[in-house]
């Protein structure tokens, strides 16, 4: 287990999974090319949360909104100017950590239960306008979005869309754990645990908070973006409050103490919602709509129960009970 | 005219739903975002049991009870084992609890909305020139009683002492004998009551289906903020003002703004007066 705390070998497991994932899913019940491709955008915007809210104990539950901008940018850019996928998504994501900067300079006032309700209400209300904007296309949103075309060639196949959500939250993973693991990382760490001590030893409490709410944002854009190109279409279900929930409980079942936690809570919660989905009609047979949401719900509740830490404490707490046995 | 009193009269129904969150949080300081799924759970109840012939009565007391129920099992199951986690986990865990409702209202009623009719006879009320359904007296009249007794719960009897005196300060309240953990089973029995009430009279207005609890908690979450989250009256007043802003708003722009307008009136109290608009001190340094 020791091997593991060493960050690269942790990189290259990472690596490995991601490229079993393939040979796995295609063989097993349950798991599709499409359920790792939702999965990935999962975790790519889960991870986001990681500082913010596991370090930084900001919670947010406006990341939908985030998630919207990101794609609903990219969706207009690509169909209405024909810029290409890869900048569009660039420019959401941009434009989210500008909206991110903005409103977290204002956001951060209140702390709390005020700024749980506050984020839900920044995302509510996007989700509402975006629902009525000509500009967005209204309830019917944007459609025809085209695939992101890479070194000539269409990512438009699950199988390769998968390569690109997987490559990115590598990519995603590694720099998020890299800051976390840098004296700002630990600033952030340290604003989280006493904001007063950080703030009494020089640590600017709020550029901070709204740095870690830009990247939440960038990293939920860029999610956006990606759903919104292989799904060839944006509209106003993407900035739901289910869907900011479902952000939340990703990362909180995974644990947001570690960047482990985001796939690991993607993996768990959407295999879970999978299995739902395939198991309740034969059960129960009047149910309808997402009842699927009720397995996420009990896996939130019974996490936080008895998991504090996610499943991603669980691998912790034994590396560190056979280190305590080995008088380490 | 006619906007005034149906916006006093759906605003009674938020105020109900406020009342249980800025009651909950008062207690046990525990911001219940599952509310709004009581109000949906016992509105459904109510409107099933009518379409299976229920009286009204029967249904409405049947619907009261299991939502209660409902309410003790979610102090007993979630909260409870939980109760010295730190605020945002407690929140986070009624989300949960919440979803789980949403959740299993669907597997049990589907996602249809369900119909009950009017408690009284369906004969309009006309006064002053206006129509309204009669619905609406039921809702202002079931409102106004079910808060003068829960007024005299709180002042005249030793157990709605002891649940205040908890509130005030749970350290003292355990020194004179009051278990908090027992206040805490009371206030959400008594806040998942609240919320049937609140949505058996609004069911015969809006059919309830799974998903309005959602909309229903935060409409009552503005409510509370705008009483500054720890007072009754405050969360009562907060109630009508959205009851009326909806109302209006519906009236003089569409109905497919008015849920931008809550929310944005929400989004906008919190930032500008996150105490409330009817500020009485401490409220914040609880949080």
């Amino acid at each position: 287990m020791k091997l593991l705390r060493n960050r690269w070998t942790g990189y290259a497991v990472f690596l490995v999974a991601l490229l079993l994932v393939p040979a796995i899913f295609t063989r097993v019940p349950f798991y599709t090319m499409s359920v790792a491709v939702v999965m990935g955008l999962q975790a790519i915007t889960a991870l986001g949360l990681v500082p913010l809210t596991g370090r930084g104990r900001q919670i947010s539950i406006g990341q939908a909104g985030f998630y919207g901008i990101g794609g609903y940018t990219s969706a207009l850019l690509s169909t209405r100017l024909g810029v290409s996928p890869l900048l569009g998504i660039a420019t959401g994501a941009v434009l989210a950590a500008i909206v991110a900067w903005v409103l977290g300079r204002f956001l951060f006032r209140v702390q709390g239960h005020y700024l749980a309700l506050a984020t839900l209400s920044f995302g509510l209300t996007l989700n509402f306008l975006f629902a009525q904007l000509p500009l967005t296309g209204a309830t019917s949103g944007i459609t025809a979005v085209p695939s992101i075309s890479l070194f000539g060639s269409d990512v438009s196949s699950d199988l390769s869309v998968y390569y690109l959500v997987a490559a990115m939250l590598l990519a995603a993973t590694v720099v998020v754990d890299s800051l976390l693991r840098s004296p700002l990382g630990r600033a952030v760490t340290a604003v989280g645990d006493s904001p007063v001590a950080a703030a009494a030893s020089g640590v600017s409490i709020s550029a901070l908070r709204r740095g870690m709410f830009a990247l939440s944002a960038v990293l939920a854009a860029i999610s956006g973006g990606l759903y919104v190109h292989w799904s060839s279409f944006a509209d106003p279900s993407m900035l739901g409050i289910l869907v900011s929930i479902q952000f939340l409980v990703v990362a909180t079942v995974g644990g947001l103490r570690t960047v482990w936690g985001a796939p690991l809570g993607a993996f768990v919660v959407i295999t879970l919602s999978e299995v739902a989905k395939s198991t309740i009609p034969d059960l129960v047979p009047g149910a309808s709509g997402d009842y699927e949401i009720v397995v996420y719900g009990v896996a939130l509740i019974l996490v936080l129960i008895f998991l504090p830490d996610g499943v991603a404490g669980l691998f912790r707490r034994r590396t560190s009970i056979v280190h305590n046995l080995k008088g380490d | 005219m006619a906007e005034l009193f149906t916006g006093l009269a759906t605003g009674t129904t938020y105020a109900l739903v406020g009342l249980g969150i800025a009651l909950i949080f008062q207690v046990t300081g525990v911001i219940n975002f599952a509310q709004g799924d009581f109000v949906a759970v016992g509105g459904l109840l109510f409107a099933v049991l009518r379409e299976d012939g229920f009286d009204t009565p029967v249904a409405a007391v049947l619907s009261i009870v299991l939502s209660t129920a409902i309410g003790i099992l979610t102090y007993a199951l979630v909260i409870l084992p939980a109760r010295r986690a730190g605020h945002d986990r407690l929140m986070i865990l009624t989300i949960g609890v919440s979803i789980v409702l949403q959740g299993a209202a669907l597997l049990v009623f589907g996602a249809d909305s369900h119909f009950a009719p009017p408690f009284g006879p369906g004969r309009p009320l006309r006064f002053a020139g206006i129509t309204l359904p009669s619905q609406y007296a039921w809702c202002a009249g079931v409102t106004a009683v079910v808060m003068v007794l829960l007024w005299l719960f709180l002042t005249r009897t030793p157990t709605g002492t002891a649940m205040r005196a908890s509130a005030m300060d749970p350290d003292a309240a355990r020194l004179t004998g009051i278990s908090p953990e027992r206040m805490g089973l009371l206030v959400f029995a008594l806040a998942a009551g609240l919320a049937a009430i609140a949505g058996t009279v609004l069911a015969p207005l809006q059919p309830p289906d799974a998903t309005i609890g959602v909309a229903l908690g935060l409409k009552g979450f503005t409510a509370a903020v705008i009483g500054g989250l720890v007072s009754p009256i405050g969360a009562v007043a907060g109630g009508l003002v959205i009851g009326l802003v909806e109302t209006y708003a519906t009236g003089y722009l569409s109905s497919e703004y008015k849920d931008t307008l809550t929310f944005g009136l929400l989004l906008m109290v919190l930032l500008i007066r996150p105490g409330g608009l009817v500020r009485r001190g401490a409220g914040v340094d609880r949080v």
